[in-house]
């Protein structure tokens, strides 16, 4: 396990402070004391390019919602600097459609912490029996054996792929391959049998070889099919996991 | 009467609403049967019970009260508390005011991408797709569900405070940063 959580290390650096580009910007509205309506602009956005510059260190991902932000800060910034031009209709302050984009989402953002604020069913309050979203708990186990979709399985399949570092000249070694459907079949259902319980990704931890991992992937499908493993996937983020159901009907 | 509902309720693991109640006891008004579920919530109310009966999803619940949830979740192992991110919290509130509506309309209120956290919600039955919009693209329409309402303690869609109502009477989460 903890092999696997080093290797998904750098994929997991998150800012929690901030759920989005408006976010961030409320949230320096209200660190700087100012009102809404006459937001400092200047200040604002200077302070706002500095959290830019963590955000770009931390997290590519999600740095595009943040730059088209900061461009129209930007724009702002030097529509404000530019002389007003009298003219005969009043003319808009340049901040007002920021304004209003933030206001809008200060309402929903209220809105959720007032969701969050509710006594939650499986939370605060709780009904008869299991907990409400335990569907894939134990008592359905027996009844229902497959508690995922195919989709599930090929994306940790995805990811065993590109966890691999295939790439590695030392690891290429020049061998006949001859890994089967049938030779893994029985392997791994020796495995499953002693082991009740098995991650998804752990299985393919010492193979070296593509054919290796497709073959065992394919044979997994087959066990599944064939009601001999059953698979186990509670939440997305959750790991998939296997599990061994019985090989009585197993030719 | 009144006992035969209360068992009934007891027994289900939904919430039951008046319609189903009016599908079996065809001999009473939809009137009669919500003055025995008021008592029968009062009943519950006015002894000391570590439950109550709680009206949610347009239906009447048998539902633990509040301030047993941590002994609850150390009791029973199994029960896995529920979470949710911010970013959930957000989407879903969105929606649930804005109802249907398409992601790019929730994108363009939250200023994020917000297809995971769609996905996500979709496949815990939080939300669920209305319909398509006829705009190009015929993007999906998006909604909240009873399970929606379930989880979070309301009776109806129309059981939410109203954006205003949330203004005025919470000014102390505005400044809570």
């Amino acid at each position: 396990m903890s092999n696997m959580e080093q290797l998904e290390l750098p994929y997991q650096v998150k800012l929690q402070v901030f759920e989005g580009p408006l976010d961030l910007l409320l949230q320096l509205i209200k660190k700087n004391k100012v009102d809404i309506y006459d937001i400092p602009i200047s200040k604002i956005t200077e302070q706002y390019l500095e959290y830019l510059d963590v955000i770009k260190k931390c997290n590519l991902e999600v740095v595009g919602d943040y730059l088209a932000l900061a461009a129209q800060l930007s724009l702002i910034k030097s529509r404000m600097l530019l002389p007003q031009i009298p003219t005969e209709e009043e003319s808009e302050d340049p901040r007002a459609e920021l304004v209003q984009l933030l206001l809008e989402y200060e309402r929903y953002k209220n809105a959720a912490e007032e969701l969050e604020s509710r006594d939650i069913l499986g939370k605060e309050v709780f009904i008869r029996g299991l907990s409400y979203f335990d569907e894939f708990g134990e008592a359905a186990q027996e009844t229902e054996i497959v508690k995922t979709d195919l989709w599930s399985l090929v994306d940790a399949f995805k990811e065993v792929c590109n966890r691999k570092q295939f790439e590695l000249a030392e690891d290429i070694v020049f061998t006949v391959e001859s890994f089967s459907i049938e030779e893994k079949t029985t392997e791994l259902i020796e495995f499953f049998k002693t082991n009740d319980k098995y991650n998804f990704r752990n299985i393919f931890n010492k193979m070296v070889t593509k054919a290796e991992i497709v073959i065992t992937f394919l044979t997994i499908l087959e066990l599944v099919k064939n009601n001999i493993i059953g698979i186990k996937h509670e939440n997305p983020e959750d790991e998939v996991e296997l599990f061994y159901i019985g090989d009585e009907n197993f030719e | 009467m009144k006992k035969l509902i209360e068992a009934i309720i007891f027994t289900s693991n939904k919430p039951v609403t008046i319609k189903e109640l009016k599908y079996y006891f065809k001999d009473f008004e939809t009137k009669e049967l919500r003055s025995v579920l008021k008592e029968l919530i009062n009943d519950w109310e006015n002894v000391e019970h570590g439950f109550n009966l709680v009206e949610v999803s347009n239906g009447y619940q048998l539902r633990t009260k509040s301030e047993y949830s941590d002994e609850i979740i150390n009791f029973n192992k199994e029960i896995k508390k529920f979470r949710i991110s911010k970013a959930s919290l957000e989407v879903l509130a969105i929606t649930a005011y804005k109802q249907p509506l398409t992601r790019l309309e929730i994108e363009q209120i939250r200023g994020v991408d917000c297809s995971g956290v769609i996905n996500q919600l979709l496949d815990k039955r939080l939300l669920e797709i209305r319909g398509r919009k006829e705009v190009p693209g015929k993007p999906f329409l998006y909604g909240t569900t009873d399970d929606f309402l379930e989880t979070f303690n309301l009776k109806s869609i129309k059981d939410l405070p109203t954006l205003q109502e949330i203004e005025d009477m919470e000014p102390e989460l505005k400044l809570d940063f």
